[in-house]
């Protein structure tokens, strides 16, 4: 089915990286016919991602402890269960989202799901992973497959 | 809470960069202490800097913003070749202003359509007004992906880019390649000018303040990498002289360092002041529009900053446009950059105003040390010194108003605070 997933992070926060690995994870055991891998430089280069009859699935990093557990939520689970994307502009994923439905309404992804992993507050420079959240990479790639139906 | 005795409290500000508070004491009929407090924790990117190799210095500093990395690996470059003597010259400074122009659309698209603008059309965020002004809003995403499109095919990548060096890029772009992104200036062209005509029909309070502005001013361009250090009030200096004419100051209350003018006192950088300093040098097209919009050639009241944005994203469009349109492929992307002990000095103008880099190398170009003043560093003292005039005049506004007013009041200068050191909170206590 045709399905658009969108890696969110920032590769030198350590573990706010942790997308990018679930997609190169992808890229690398191949993805079904009609799956895009798109990566996100950040928020608002979401809105326009999300202009698309595909399904979308946003994989992202959120603060929650314990570092490491996979998550399965829609938008309006993102929004009220506490969960915390971590941002740097005062803009989530949440607020992109309500953005792209509220400019293009037709037009935009009508099936919305975030695959997320936990993890702890970045607190340095680190290009790689926590053990926690590396061994979280699996299960991650697994979770969007079974949304875009691989 | 007596007659003489309020307290306003607003405990999140929204729409800035980064983190901090702001806390308004009033007595009376009487603003006693505005205090901008930046209570996130030093990042300590000078400190990092030590010992690592002047090549290294691009990348590091480019890592104080996600919004105005450019503006960071300019200064930290022009400050390396400062040090070592190196001249860039021809297509490669031209691309260098190219790139920087990218920074300035992208940049100054998210402040004038996401964050600043909500004021003037009394909505709470960007989103809530998208569902009144839809086609503005996807004009504001569009320029800034315009913007981020120059970034990406010069830098690398739109965040963070990886191509800048000491001596020029790793890699510069065809003739081909710039021929798309052209294409896309255009329209964006076309929708800054929309942007100027849009935010000059707003409404703007009336508060003026003659302000020391400070810029780099350049005989030939509208400033970007290279200029003497001009003020509005007679300075005229380099940036090797900086230190001698600016000084840093601790304040308890601000985890980033205030900065003055010796023997004088706040002054103000970023647009209004570029403007000021520079009009004759912005194209006909954007000096055009800005008297159109109601702007004389200097503007001193800080709410039509918004206006000046606009204004110096057009030219940044033109001046992207004229820059491809002269385009010649370089022989070599880079010149050769031998190290050698020595100190290097540079400012440039980020989007958000003067940014000065100083650093001392030893004979095999390692960092011995480096100081960076970052624009919101520099604007601090004139923003508290700005809120304690505006509050003044405006005692007998309702709490709501004025908290409002106040908030947009520090948003006029679109506040990087993660540069400075990130998110603010204000608080008006009333006593």
């Amino acid at each position: 089915m045709p399905a658009r997933v969108i890696a969110l992070g920032q590769a030198a926060a350590g573990d706010d990286g942790v997308a990018f690995a679930v997609l190169e994870r992808l890229r690398a055991r191949g993805v079904p016919p009609g799956v895009e891998l798109l990566r996100a430089a950040e928020d608002f280069a979401l809105v326009p991602l999300l202009e698309t009859p595909a399904t979308v699935v946003i994989v992202d990093a959120v603060l929650q402890n314990p570092p490491g557990r996979v998550l399965e939520l829609t938008p309006e689970d993102l929004a009220s269960a506490g969960h915390r994307a971590v941002s740097t502009h005062g803009v989530g994923i949440c607020q992109a989202i309500e953005l792209a439905r509220t400019l293009t309404p037709a037009q935009s992804a009508a099936s919305i799901r975030i695959v997320a992993v936990t993890i702890s507050r970045p607190r340095r420079y680190v290009q790689r992973l926590s053990p926690a959240v590396a061994a979280a990479v699996p299960a991650a790639v697994e979770r969007v497959l079974a949304l875009v139906g691989g | 809470m007596t007659a003489k005795t309020r307290n306003i409290r607003v405990d999140y500000l929204a729409r800035v960069e980064g983190e901090g508070a702001l806390h308004v004491k009033i007595r009376g009929d009487k603003v006693t202490d505005v205090q901008l407090r930046i209570f996130e924790p030093p990042r300590f990117f000078e400190a990092l800097l030590r010992g690592r190799a002047f090549t290294e210095a691009p990348d590091i500093t480019a890592r104080i913003c996600g919004i105005c990395p450019i503006a960071y690996q300019m200064s930290a470059v022009h400050a390396m070749e400062d040090a070592l003597s190196v001249r860039v010259d021809g297509q490669l400074r031209a691309l260098r202003r190219l790139l920087y122009c990218g920074e300035w659309i992208e940049s100054h698209a998210l402040h004038v359509y996401m964050l600043h603008a909500p004021d003037f059309l009394g909505y709470p965020d960007a989103i809530r007004m998208a569902k009144d002004h839809r086609e503005a809003v996807q004009r504001g995403l569009q320029l800034k992906k315009a913007g981020n499109d120059v970034v990406t095919l010069l830098g690398g990548r739109e965040i963070h880019p990886i191509s800048v060096r000491v001596g020029g890029f790793y890699r510069v772009p065809t003739c081909a390649e710039l021929r798309p992104l052209a294409e896309r200036l255009q329209w964006a062209r076309d929708a800054a000018l929309e942007t100027v005509r849009w935010v000059g029909g707003f409404s703007f309070p009336d508060f003026e303040y003659d302000y020391e502005f400070v810029a780099l001013c350049h005989p030939d361009e509208y400033p970007f990498n290279e200029g003497r250090i001009r003020s509005s009030h007679g300075l005229d200096t380099t940036a090797r002289e900086y230190d001698t004419h600016f000084i840093e100051h601790h304040v308890q209350h601000s985890n980033a360092l205030h900065s003055t003018i010796r023997g004088g006192g706040a002054y103000c950088v970023g647009p209004l002041a570029r403007y000021a300093l520079n009009f004759e040098r912005l194209s006909p097209l954007a000096k055009d529009a800005a008297r159109a919009a109601g702007l004389a050639a200097s503007c001193r009241n800080p709410f039509k900053s918004i206006i000046v944005r606009a204004v110096e994203m057009l030219w940044a469009c033109d001046e992207a446009l004229r820059i491809i349109g002269a385009y010649e492929p370089p022989q070599l992307a880079c010149v050769e950059v031998q190290p050698r002990a020595a100190i290097g000095y540079a400012c440039t103008e980020a989007p958000r105003g003067l940014l000065y880099h100083r650093y001392r190398l030893d004979a095999d170009g390692t960092i011995v040390d480096a100081k960076i003043v970052p624009p919101t560093s520099q604007n601090q003292k004139m923003i508290e010194d700005d809120l304690t005039r505006f509050v003044a005049a405006r005692l007998d506004l309702a709490h709501e108003q004025l908290t409002l007013q106040c908030e947009q009041a520090i948003r006029n200068y679109d506040p990087c605070i993660s540069c400075a050191t990130h998110f603010l909170t204000l608080r008006v206590d009333r006593q």
